[in-house]
């Protein structure tokens, strides 16, 4: 008798274990999708303050006065997230000296695992965010669908390199939050261009979506052997650094502004308080929200992580909504109708991919 | 010297079963003072590396207080996997 109370009780504790587990990698996927939102809209929010409106004025002015409007489209985008990825980079940095893992972040820099989350940064960060600009520019937003193609990539990327478990139901949710997201970024779709440059503008959301599918997946399976503190402060620091000293560089030389001009802007930018501290504070929401997206990526698999986090496409127009336009009482924020739907079909899908997964979970045991 | 949670997979390529309790107790000397060595993080750090292939629960047992104790171990597949990434 003792032995069956024994067992039974040893089997409740298994399940509940196994249970806290799941749930907590399933809230903090779909917390890292929120997090993102507070990312976006202070750097929007950031990048309409202080020197930002001499460079985005018609005609630039002041630091940005006689750049090219190649620098302008391009350029500014690479150095705006230059601030905010080394503004991320420092505050990971701190952060991961309070908690002790600045030892662990030296030694894990020169492994293989270390080195598969530079890569993993570099795809995703730099230059996944660039051929996203440059798609935006080429064929508007009617690209952003493509973009949310990075859920499905992560997870097929997961399926095939690390032989994560993918059923259909799992496939039916993941459809249904790219159909969401799709449906949410519509709402912005009021230059569509099929113009000559559309299909190249595709094919560089398609590029864009590549990178950010690699990330996610590579990156969240990183992160099996890599402590997510030390993996976050890897990925902040790499991505902050390409695009500084990099990208800004490469960028400023094809518009015909020469590597001084980028240089100058960014210094510019790094030092404007009146719009720098916001840009700073999407850094620090930027460093949590992609710490959350490789956890949840590891603790749930590349799909349901992937999929939890995809709820960006509403988190990010929410949050620009309050900062925005609720708080800085800037005019055209507000969330659409079609947005919120968006947002209802998402948590659909997220809730059938979820279910799905646990179910799969559960017949592999 | 590895990073901790690298080090703790590589404990698990000699084969033997161990849990989180007895990994703790081979590294304490090297790694007792590190802040990521509390039970949770390193009963997380362990689960975490089973949802992703590289260890796999063998048993699990009560110990006297009633507190569920997990043990893990790894198959010839996945300490190949393992090596393949930590040195």
């Amino acid at each position: 008798m003792e032995n069956v109370q024994n067992a039974s009780a040893l089997a409740a504790a298994k399940t509940a274990r196994d249970k806290a587990f799941w749930k907590k990698g399933l809230f903090i996927a779909i917390f890292s999708g929120f997090l993102y939102g507070g990312y976006t809209s202070f750097m929007t929010e950031g990048m309409m303050h202080g020197v930002w409106n001499d460079i985005y004025a018609d005609v630039p002015t002041g630091v940005a006065a006689g750049v090219s409007a190649f620098f302008i489209v391009y350029t500014v985008s690479a150095i705006g997230a230059a601030c905010v990825d080394l503004g991320s980079a420092i505050w990971s940095l701190f952060y991961g000296g309070c908690i002790g893992r600045l030892g662990d972040f030296k030694r894990t820099l020169s492994t293989k695992p270390g080195k598969i989350l530079i890569i993993a940064a570099i795809i995703g960060g730099p230059l996944a965010s660039t051929a996203y600009v440059i798609g935006l520019q080429m064929a508007g937003s009617i690209i952003v669908p493509i973009a949310a193609l990075n859920a499905a990539i992560g997870a097929i990327i997961g399926h095939f390199a690390f032989k994560q478990k993918t059923t259909k139901g799992m496939v039916v949710g993941i459809i249904i939050c790219f159909a969401a997201a799709t449906l949410i970024g519509s709402s912005s779709m009021t230059d569509l261009n099929f113009s000559g440059g559309a299909a190249l503008g595709c094919l560089a959301a398609f590029i864009a979506a590549i990178g950010w599918g690699v990330e996610g997946a590579v990156g969240g399976y990183a992160c099996c052997m890599v402590d997510t503190e030390i993996a976050i402060i890897i990925r902040q620091c790499t991505s902050g650094l390409v695009n500084a000293i990099i990208l800004v560089s490469i960028l400023s030389i094809m518009g015909g502004d020469g590597i001084a001009s980028g240089w100058h802007v960014l210094g510019a930018c790094l030092t404007d308080m009146p719009s720098y501290w916001m840009l700073f504070v999407a850094g620090v929401f930027s460093s949590w929200s992609f710490k959350f997206w490789y956890k949840g990526a590891a603790m749930c698999g590349a799909a349901l992580g992937m999929g939890c986090n995809g709820a960006y496409a509403f988190w990010g127009p929410f949050w620009c909504m309050i900062v925005c336009g609720f708080i800085f009482g800037h005019d055209g924020f507000v969330l659409p109708a079609v947005g919120w739907i968006g947002a209802l079909v998402m948590v659909a899908g997220i809730l059938i991919l979820a279910i799905s997964q646990n179910k799969a979970t559960m017949q592999q045991e | 010297m590895r990073p901790l949670f690298q080090e703790v997979l590589h404990l698990y390529t000699d084969g033997k079963e161990r849990s989180r309790q007895m990994v703790q107790d081979e590294l304490r000397d090297v790694y007792g003072n590190f802040k990521a060595f509390k039970d949770h993080q390193m009963d997380e750090a362990l689960h975490t590396a089973m949802s992703n292939g590289l260890i796999a629960e063998s048993h699990w047992e009560l110990d006297e207080n009633g507190k569920l104790v997990m043990f893990y171990q790894s198959d010839q597949d996945m300490i190949d996997l393992i090596n393949s990434y930590i040195k």
